[in-house]
């Protein structure tokens, strides 16, 4: 199915995907029932059974597509994000001030505050509508900053009420001569937050990419979570520059991406950009595995030199960086030898780790994935990152989909009992992590484990942090969650939660 | 036209609508969730959508010195089908699954923008297990209704109201209700309220304090019917609950709208609860006594830097305080009362209740007198314009120092002004239980300050 780019909403991930975030059993299944219910033509083993969602009667606080949207709205340069909102939904404005400070910091940008306004929506609003206090906020958006885009985020509560935000954003589009991309980002809209990522690329490609930018036959879009740029010391030897996007950027860069000669994706949660960019603008999409671990690099260096015609150089720059890596990766190993880990991420992003750490001779033998996409928006089985790490580096017994739920994560880890835990999103997994004497090492940057050189990022990374366990044993043994004993007890993440108190 | 018919039952005064914001410096209502989680035992169940509770209390904790916390709150996690069918029915299988898998002695459902939107039933869904005996009481915070503040009131009135209800056994003399700083909105609140019950139980009282590490848990909230009288510790923050406490249990109110730094102000504000309480006179005064000899002599030894250093680092003359109103009073005080600073320009973010705003006006008048520079206060939330207030206030001859918070950082920067981080978002302080209040924080406070000056000078 194209991607629908006329209409003002992104449709959700449910709709598009099939995403589901809640199931437990190993990876193979997953990935099994997964081909079998949404990639019936793509020549995978048809094993499977029709995917099933999980369920389970208690849940904890996650989080929603809005802060998501939001948040990669904020941090475009340039920008001023109006979020149509009672306040409670600004209140990650603090967050994305920190995050944008962090990423200027290591990306040379300027240090400034990223500019966010909140319409501040009240319970009058609520009855009579809230469009009056929109175009103030569009308004003061426009006359305090004189951004060159200005994106205006709708929540659940003006989702509700139903204002009509689109009315007001082409209204004062118009008369004030200033870009206005709208979101439609209500929380409610889907189970997953990572919906929030299409949302914003769905307004990016709609109303922030050129189209009359001439081809640029040596630039390379990459998109990004966000962090540093680890791309550009790989993809400069093949001789290709790097537009790196998403995860700050500015509007420049957005715009160009349709010059680009192709697009690589660093999470095939975020693909729906360089879907969008092929399918709207021609830009060709890579489709190969994500460059975790040795063999995966060489095989996505290897795509991108057939892709942007740069064959002839690429087993040399192969070669080179194999051998430059080899003594400290070798050292890893070694050090790491006998470890166990236990990776929490979403989805692909989770599945790269997996083999990074299989790369560093790690045991992995549990996972916990925040959301699970049983296709990406392309279709195309060389992005079918579950399958392939399954072929590449084996089952994973134990691999639980669940939205960062702390006391599945309980379970799990309960189950696991690994020596450390990587994971994505600092918040709930590694504060849970610690608390049960396990150190933790939470990817904030999620570029670290990329490429040759990600491995050795990695590695280091948990060998730094593995005699913090002095500390979380301390903390463990000196402090209890307020579950009930039973549930302290468990070890399967979806145990039945039914019965009389 | 919405559907959406409002709560006409409001519990807590609204706040005036204050219009479009930048720089948000609190939460909505349901950031209330916090002050659940800040009492031992207690455990918040939101009814809201799926972002909304990590939002507010990852804003106000998270980013806010890294105070971290007992978040792994249930939560509805409302989607499309609640929002379309109602979602009423998914919080009474909410409930009933959080039972059978956590453990609290009280658990306080609070409500998001969707439920009061769509009209769900919650009191019916919320009072079925309540008439089962299960501690478990109902908060409307919708986020539309008003920020954590509101939000703060409206959930302690609930746990009264809804949980502790009516008593009419015998008070305890002696023993004081303390309504004060907003947990975790506040960087410092867990050591401010544990220095706080230092001092009360210091000259004799048995203190409830409510949150945070020194509260003893829920026995101390059952004990609030029983106590002598309730001590409102903020210039404003809890004065509608010692009213509605007044009412409920005929329990006197002391107000006290400074919160005390430094010794004069402690042992004046200790004077005060002493009388109102009446608490024999000489213990109170060996207390004192005790507090100052050692509190001078830190000040003693400090002068030598205060007064030598004065050229050689810049030590700041004018003051500008950009926060909520209680640390913001409070530490304008005590920097121009005891340190002998001069009122620049301070800025209450909070959004008082336009009722009490006479009354916080009247606070600062007070300040600075005595060399004829009177400190004014302005009510302003939007951080664009407090900054333009700030850019806009005459500074010749002085040297500026900032007390705010993260937000304030670029403007300190433009001023050549430290920064000292007293105020939510703090992302540049990691709190534990540093205290900033009484007579052991102000000297906790002096040596944040004068390191934060120091810095910024020698490392310029």
């Amino acid at each position: 199915m194209p991607l629908n780019l006329r209409a003002p909403q992104a449709e959700t991930r449910e709709q598009r995907l099939g995403t589901i975030t809640q199931w437990n059993g190993t990876a193979a299944q997953l990935a099994r029932d997964s081909t079998a219910t949404h990639g019936c033509d793509k020549g995978r083993d048809q094993g499977g059974r029709r995917l099933c969602e999980a369920s389970t009667p208690f849940a904890q606080a996650s989080m929603c597509a809005e802060h998501i949207a939001v948040t990669n709205a904020t941090i475009i340069q340039e920008s001023v994000v109006v979020q149509h909102a009672p306040i409670g939904c600004a209140a990650s404005q603090s967050f994305t001030c920190r995050y944008y400070r962090d990423l200027a910091a290591r990306r040379g940008w300027e240090l400034e505050d990223p500019k966010a306004i909140c319409s501040n929506l009240s319970e009058q609003d609520m009855v009579f509508g809230g469009i009056g206090k929109l175009e103030v906020a569009i308004r003061d958006a426009w006359s305090r900053h004189r951004p060159k885009v200005i994106f205006v985020a709708v929540s659940c509560a003006t989702g509700i009420i139903g204002d009509d935000v689109e009315g007001a954003a082409r209204a004062l589009e118009a008369e004030l001569g200033v870009i206005i991309v709208t979101l439609h980002c209500e929380g409610f809209r889907s189970r997953h937050w990572s919906s929030g990522w299409d949302v914003i690329e769905h307004g990016i490609l709609r109303r922030l990419v050129s189209r009359d930018a001439p081809r640029q036959d040596d630039l390379i879009n990459v998109i990004h979570l966000g962090g540093p740029d680890v791309f550009s010391p790989l993809l400069a030897p093949l001789g290709l520059r790097v537009n790196l996007v998403m995860g700050g950027s500015t509007l420049e860069r957005l715009a160009e991406m349709s010059a680009a000669i192709a697009t690589v994706t660093m999470c095939f949660v975020l693909s729906y950009l360089a879907t969008g960019l092929e399918q709207e603008y021609g830009v060709p999409e890579i489709k190969a595995p994500l460059p975790y671990g040795l063999d995966a690099t060489d095989a996505w260096l290897r795509e991108i030199a057939r892709v942007t015609g740069r064959e002839d150089r690429v087993e040399a720059v192969i070669a080179s960086e194999r051998a430059r890596i080899a003594p400290e990766l070798e050292r890893l190993r070694r050090a790491l030898a006998g470890k166990k880990g236990f990776v929490a991420a979403g989805a692909a992003f989770a599945h790269g780790l997996i083999a990074d750490l299989r790369e560093l001779g790690v045991e992995v033998d549990s996972a916990f994935s925040f959301h699970h996409d049983p296709t990406t928006d392309s279709g195309d089985p060389r992005q079918d990152s579950l399958t392939h790490l399954v072929e590449t580096w084996g089952d994973i017994p134990h691999f639980t989909v669940s939205p960062d739920q702390h006391f599945q994560a309980h379970a799990a880890l309960q189950r696991a009992r690994p020596d450390f835990v990587i994971c994505r999103h600092s918040g709930s997994i590694a504060a849970l992590t610690a608390r049960m004497g396990i150190p933790v090492l939470p990817i904030f940057y999620s570029n670290d484990g990329l490429g040759y050189e990600g491995l050795l990022t990695i590695g280091r990374a948990i060998l730094r942090i593995l005699p913090r366990r002095r500390f979380c044993q301390d903390v463990a043994a000196h402090s209890r969650f307020p579950y009930q004993d039973w549930w302290l007890a468990q070890t399967s993440p979806y145990a039945p939660i039914t019965g009389p108190v | 036209m919405s559907p959406f018919v409002p709560n006409t039952t409001a519990t807590a005064p609204t706040c005036p609508d204050p219009g479009s914001l930048e720089q948000v410096r609190y939460a909505c209502s349901l950031g209330a969730l916090a002050s659940v989680i800040a009492i031992p035992g207690a455990v918040p169940i939101t009814h809201c959508g799926p972002g909304c509770a990590t939002k507010q209390f990852h804003a106000l904790s998270g980013l806010n010195a890294y105070q971290g916390g007992e978040f792994h709150v249930p939560s509805t996690n409302l989607g499309n089908r609640e929002v379309i069918f109602g979602g009423a029915e998914r919080l009474d299988e909410l409930i009933a699954a959080t039972l059978r898998v956590m453990k609290a002695d009280l658990f306080v459902v609070l409500t998001g923008c969707i439920p009061g939107l769509i009209g769900d039933d919650v009191a019916h869904v919320v009072g079925q297990y309540r008439r089962r005996g299960v501690p478990i009481v109902l908060a409307d915070t919708a986020g539309y209704r008003g920020n954590n503040f509101t939000g703060h009131e409206t959930v302690v009135r609930a746990i009264i109201d809804q949980y502790l209800g009516a008593d009419d056994g015998p008070r305890e003399p002696g023993r004081v209700n303390v309504w004060s700083l907003l947990p975790y909105q506040n960087p410092f609140w867990r050591g401010d309220l544990t220095e706080i019950r230092r001092l009360l139980e210091g000259i004799g009282l048995g203190v409830n304090i409510l949150f945070g590490p020194a509260c003893a848990g829920i026995a101390e909230w059952q004990a609030i019917p029983r106590a002598q009288f309730n001590l409102v510790l903020s210039p404003w923050l809890g004065l509608e609950i010692a009213r509605h406490l007044e009412e409920t249990y005929r329990q006197p109110f002391l107000h006290v709208p400074i919160i005390p730094i430094g010794a004069r102000a402690s042992s004046s504000f200790l004077r005060e609860v002493a009388a109102f309480a009446g608490l024999p006179g000489s213990p109170v005064e060996t207390f004192i006594a005790r507090e100052e000899r050692d509190y001078y002599l830190y000040l003693r030894d400090f002068s030598a830097f205060y007064a030598g250093c004065a050229s050689q680092y810049r030590l700041p003359s004018k003051l500008v305080v950009i926060g909520e109103t209680a640390y913001n009073l409070a530490v304008t005080a005590f920097m121009i009362d005891q340190l002998g600073l001069v009122p620049g320009r301070q800025i209450v973010t909070e959004n008082p209740p336009e009722a009490v705003r006479g009354l916080i006006h009247d606070q600062y008048h007070r300040l600075g007198v005595e060399d004829g520079e009177s400190a004014g206060v302005a009510f302003v939330e939007d951080g664009y314009a407090a900054h333009r207030l700030v850019r806009e206030t005459d500074f010749t001859g002085h040297d500026p120092i900032v007390f705010g918070s993260t937000w304030d950082g670029e403007l300190a920067r433009r001023l050549g002004a430290p920064l000292v981080e007293i105020g939510h978002p703090a992302t540049d302080e990691v709190v534990l239980s540093r205290a900033y209040v009484g007579y052991r924080g102000a000297l906790a406070l002096i040596e944040r300050t004068y390191t934060t000056v120091v810095r910024a000078s020698t490392m310029a």
